[in-house]
């Protein structure tokens, strides 16, 4: 059996049921949106004992299918008021998946306290953990591997999610310890903390023996799945040598990167603080410039970055390297790399954070390309002083609280690193997307800046609704495989990829899936996600981007965002 | 004859093609007038293959596209992330 484990955090007891029918074809973001639709009064306050939070490994996830080590986390976001799902990366997904569990649930809240989980083969229990209170992730998770077994995934918040910060995001460790791979956005952090939970320590001595029907049919297809991957030039070459950092000389050449809290789409400094100059560094000082965030990754996209004071930060993204770099017009890796690293160990997430930071920015209560006084100001967190709070509640709070109309934001969250202006099929995502502001959910900058799957002009309309309903509909799917989304370059542009998904799902499951009801899933996640926030209050008019986008023109190439009721055609289908 | 004066800047690896070039540092590129991105190329004795975007002022352009005196020239080998 399928164990589904619920830790009732208001009677401090621990219920292991077998999987109810409804969900055993079901896994990541098909599982965590399904379940919050269930179980979640949309209505509820998300901080509240009303509120669910679900983990649970993708469907592939803790077998040999290559990248396949992705887990998913849902619950109903404290930042953006409607559903969440995020994902990370980290070696945790594939040992819930190898000791046959399909989903760990945690529900109601602890009045007081601190609370931690440990799951084993054969037993799950709720430990008191008031010692461990207000630890940052990374002497948290030190602590954890040593007290219980130091082969762990350690699932767990930093002060921020126990202060219940609206940006809180919920991480877990690579191989090597660090506390890293955050499922980082909508404030699931907060989530966990108003439960009273610090931590989830989940043993299991296998990665890749989660049960397969057909094995022989499996290894054949995961087998040709990594030559695909391999073979593809971004996921076998590109990525592996530069990371996803790569990306910040190309979106800077193509005019979109969002530089000074998203006021033109160049800097000047980029190279500085991009992927080519990061591997340089890093390699330099005795780190990694390719790194893999869990066993059997193929793609390697990590890096080992390490800073002046002797800690290392790994991974710096291209989200967070810009964040923090062109975003506050900061052109010095190593500012960024402690930036990010404050973040990880306080437990937020760098976007929103990087978009707090700007706003803070253009209010003025920092200044522009001040990196010393951003690290000042972002250490507050953790002290849980005012300006910390509002550095901790997201980019829209600390917009109104410091009134502010230049609030880079959609459903309460910050927009990542590519200006809709000039990458508009991203734009189109960011407004319509259930998730808030959310460049992972229909990945548009493929067609068009990196002419992955087709080519669509960026800085013009057409062709990009129907880009981003596609990818949203596709990357759904993908987020409920545990599948890593970086294999969507590979599957875009090689009419084998698809197919040979289905054939591991099939191969593992005994199902006789075909490509179409991939994306039947797809659109099946998309609705129940959407279903949940319209209950929640959503309407058409949170589909859109904020009103500077429409008004200001971004240089280089001095274009608008056009697109209002068009975005509603997105969910056609 | 005129001439076009380029500005040209090479990525992710594209760099190591070009004797004392670095990453992301600007090149000035002389070539005829009329000259087109295959001509550039060329010149900097990069192999066509190796170069997957072409972004000129930053619009993507092909081979044959002509470039124009002042352009600012970005070429990249296949990147992605995200």
């Amino acid at each position: 059996m399928l164990k589904f484990i619920r830790i009732d955090m208001t009677a401090k007891k621990v219920t292991v049921e077998e999987t109810p029918e409804k969900y055993l074809a079901l896994g990541g973001r098909a599982l965590t949106s399904q379940f919050i639709l269930d179980e979640v009064p949309a209505e509820c306050h998300p901080l509240g004992a009303k509120n669910k939070l679900i983990i649970t490994p993708g469907l592939l996830s803790g077998t040999n299918a290559p990248s396949s080590g992705r887990l998913s986390i849902g619950g109903k976001s404290p930042l953006t008021g409607g559903i969440k799902e995020a994902n990370a990366g980290g070696i945790t997904s594939q040992k819930i998946a190898n000791l046959g569990i399909k989903a760990i649930v945690i529900e109601g809240m602890a009045d007081s306290g601190t609370y931690i989980a440990r799951v084993t083969a054969d037993n799950v229990e709720l430990i008191p953990a008031d010692d461990l209170a207000g630890k940052g992730t990374y002497e948290l998770t030190s602590i954890l591997l040593e007290r219980y077994n130091p082969k762990a995934g350690i699932i767990c918040i930093g002060p921020a999610g126990e202060m219940k910060m609206l940006s809180a995001g919920i991480t877990n460790n690579d191989m090597e310890g660090n506390s890293s791979r955050y499922a980082g956005r909508g404030g699931l952090g907060a989530v966990m903390g108003s439960k009273g939970l610090k931590a989830i320590v989940v043993e299991a001595d296998k990665t890749f023996d989660a049960p397969v029907k057909d094995k022989e049919r499996f290894k054949a297809a995961a087998k040709k799945f990594a030559q695909i991957l391999i073979q593809h030039p971004v996921s076998g070459d590109g990525l592996p040598k530069y990371g996803t950092n790569v990306l910040m000389n190309i979106i800077n050449e193509a005019g979109g990167l969002p530089t000074r809290n998203f006021s033109t789409g160049r800097f000047d400094a980029a190279n500085e603080v991009g992927g080519e100059k990061l591997a340089e560094v890093a390699t330099a000082r005795g780190g990694k410039a390719t790194h893999a965030c869990h066993p059997g990754c193929v793609i390697r996209c990590s890096n080992v970055y390490p800073m002046p004071d002797g800690k290392v930060c790994s991974p710096i993204e291209y989200e967070t390297a810009w964040g923090f770099g062109p975003n506050l017009d900061i052109s010095d890796l190593d500012v960024v790399a402690k930036l990010n690293y404050i973040c990880n160990d306080v437990g937020l997430d760098t976007i929103e954070v990087a978009g707090t930071l700007g706003v803070l920015m253009e209010a003025g209560a920092l200044q522009f390309g001040d990196g010393q006084g951003a690290i000042t100001a972002l250490e507050e967190v953790a002290k849980g002083t005012p300006l910390g709070r509002i550095i901790g509640a997201g980019a829209a709070v600390a917009g109104k609280v410091y009134g502010v109309t230049r609030v880079p934001t959609v459903k309460g969250q910050s927009i990542p690193a590519y200006d809709p202006r000039s990458v508009r099929g991203n734009g189109v995502t960011y407004a319509t997307t259930t998730m808030g502001a959310d460049h992972t959910a229909g990945y548009a900058v493929t067609a068009n800046i990196l002419k992955v799957g087709g080519f669509v002009d960026p800085t013009k309309d057409g062709g990009q609704i129907e880009l981003s309903r596609n990818l949203q509909i596709a990357t759904a799917a993908v987020d409920a495989t545990g599948l890593c989304l970086f294999v969507a370059f590979a599957v875009l542009d090689n009419p084998e990829g698809l197919p040979t998904i289905v054939e591991m799902l099939n191969a593992q499951y005994g199902t006789e899936l075909t490509v179409d009801d991939v994306t039947a899933l797809g659109q099946q996640i998309l609705k129940n996600e959407r279903e949940f926030n319209a209950k929640a209050g959503f309407t058409k008019a949170d589909d859109r981007l904020p009103e500077f986008f429409y008004e200001e023109e971004l240089a280089p190439h001095n274009t608008k965002f056009d697109l209002k009721e068009k975005l509603d055609e997105v969910f056609n289908f | 004859m005129n001439c076009l004066l380029l500005e040209v800047r090479l990525y992710s690896g594209l760099e190591k093609f070009v004797a004392g070039a670095t990453y992301g540092k600007p090149l000035a590129v002389e070539l005829p007038d009329g000259a087109n991105v295959k001509e550039l190329l060329a010149k900097l004795n990069i192999p066509e293959v190796e170069v997957f975007s072409i972004l000129a002022n930053g619009i993507h352009r092909h081979l044959e596209d002509v470039l124009n005196d002042g352009d600012r020239v970005a070429l990249f080998p296949p990147v992605g992330g995200g």
